[in-house]
């Protein structure tokens, strides 16, 4: 039994301490820098913050190179399957065009009453010039990964983007900024487990969290209400509870599947975003 | 002509290095043909450096998989030292087997693939769960883990044969 324990022992010492051919370092250096590197990660001294700043920074530049052909294969792909499809897109932007008109009217009218309800109680505009400055950037890498849904952006520090601000694609909110490098900047996209946004449904006065579930646009509430009943076909708006968002940004919308199921899904698809806008005024805290 | 042949050994005895890199800073974990299943994202920098450090320690150093490791937490965005610490393990169990072997047979090394898996992602989760604010679906690395296992054999025959056929030293 000793025998067998001390032949463990050595074997285990063997294999951390001998460096073996063409190894430069032991396993159990290695182990050791490991440690210290994620506990003076953990410990977020300003030295190592801007070190790994760099690092970031290096890093997602080299990555966003190697991707190239990558995405040049996929840019391929999409523009061959867009090819295929314009006859029949057209045919729908059509239907959708004269949509557009008729909700055009009705948007003129409910502003033209909003801006005189304004004025009877006293309001003032809400958005200044100032809040309305947007930062336009580039997804420069979109990686998939099973333990956060994120992307990374052509925009970082020098441009003025800070952590917590918050980034929209094509009109809707896909995300906040996590992590600011000099060059380059991380969103937290919507439907990531850790994402979480205080919303209201459409119609009601009911408040609720918005979280992510990891998928690439289907969401959930959490702290609905006891007895609620969620409707298909509505729209969720942030609520703007704790300074975080302004009120009534349209984040999602309930839909029903084709087994009658209900679900949650994001108004933008987060995955498909090349080009976002991310602000530092009215939408940030 | 000589030139020429000592460029093609050194790419041909690199190439496990470069690949190894590549795939740190493309974070891969599925092929994107089959994105939809979720189930299938395994783990091809465990098994590459499990059957690398069994069979041929002297292609892939410590000091590469360490690197790797490093950007691939970079890029992921995960704490810094999770995945090289992950992969250390990894080595360290795979060294314990590959002194431990007396007569290596694949059946027996896939099977110890198992515990060697289950040290470096428990230490992956342990990291996890205690030095970020970072949830995720412990399924899907319980899938990941599971699938990352059922590869092994594919890659196993691919990597040995690529070893016999194009690197010199090993034919």
């Amino acid at each position: 039994m000793a025998d067998s324990r001390d032949d463990f022992i050595i074997a285990v010492r063997y294999a951390l301490l001998k460096k073996g051919v063409k190894q430069k370092f032991s396993l159990f250096f290695l182990i050791i820098v490991s440690v210290f590197i994620l506990i003076l990660d953990k410990l977020s001294f300003p030295v190592v913050d801007s070190s790994r700043a760099i690092l970031n920074d290096f890093v997602y530049e080299v990555t966003y190179i190697t991707s190239t052909p990558g995405k040049f294969a996929t840019y391929l792909n999409e523009k061959k399957n867009d090819h295929f499809n314009v006859v029949s897109k057209n045919k729908i932007l059509k239907e959708e065009i004269e949509i557009l008109k008729t909700a055009r009217y009705d948007n003129l009218y409910l502003k033209t009453e909003n801006y005189s309800l304004r004025k009877v109680l006293e309001l003032g505009n809400t958005h200044s010039q100032k809040d309305e400055i947007l930062i336009k950037a580039r997804v420069i890498l979109d990686r998939e990964s099973p333990y956060l849904k994120s992307l990374l952006i052509s925009k970082g520090t020098k441009h003025d983007i800070i952590k917590g601000m918050s980034v929209f694609s094509k009109g809707y909110l896909i995300g906040t900024v996590i992590e600011s490098n000099y060059l380059t900047a991380r969103v937290l996209l919507i439907t990531d487990l850790n994402s979480k946004i205080p919303v209201v449904i459409q119609d009601t006065n009911v408040n609720a969290i918005l979280v992510g579930i990891g998928k690439n646009t289907d969401l959930s509430l959490e702290y609905l209400p006891d007895g609620f009943v969620l409707d298909p076909n509505k729209i969720i708006y942030t609520s703007g509870k704790g300074g975080f968002l302004s009120i009534g940004l349209p984040i999602a919308e309930t839909y029903l599947d084709k087994k009658n199921n209900l679900y949650i899904k994001s108004l933008a698809d987060p995955q498909q975003a090349s080009i976002i806008y991310v602000t530092r005024g009215q939408f940030n805290k | 002509m000589n030139t020429l042949r000592g460029i093609k050994n050194i790419l041909l005895n690199n190439l496990v290095v470069f690949i190894f890199y590549m795939l740190s800073f493309s974070t891969f974990e599925r092929l994107k043909e089959i994105s939809d299943i979720a189930t299938f994202s395994f783990n091809l920098q465990m098994i590459i450096v499990y059957i690398y450090i069994l069979k041929f320690p002297s292609h892939l150093g410590y000091g590469h998989i360490f690197f790797a490791g490093i950007i691939k937490d970079v890029v992921s965005g995960l704490p810094l030292g999770t995945s090289s610490l992950s992969y250390l393990v990894l080595c360290l169990s795979t060294s314990y087997i590959r002194n431990a072997t007396l007569r290596p047979k694949m059946t027996a090394e896939w099977i110890a693939f198992i515990p060697a898996l289950f040290f470096s992602n428990a230490l992956f989760y342990i990291i996890i769960t205690n030095f970020s604010h970072l949830s995720f679906y412990y399924t899907e690395l319980l899938q990941n883990t599971f699938f990352t296992f059922l590869f092994f054999p594919f890659f196993y025959f691919i990597i040995i044969n690529y070893q016999k056929n194009f690197i010199k030293d090993n034919a």
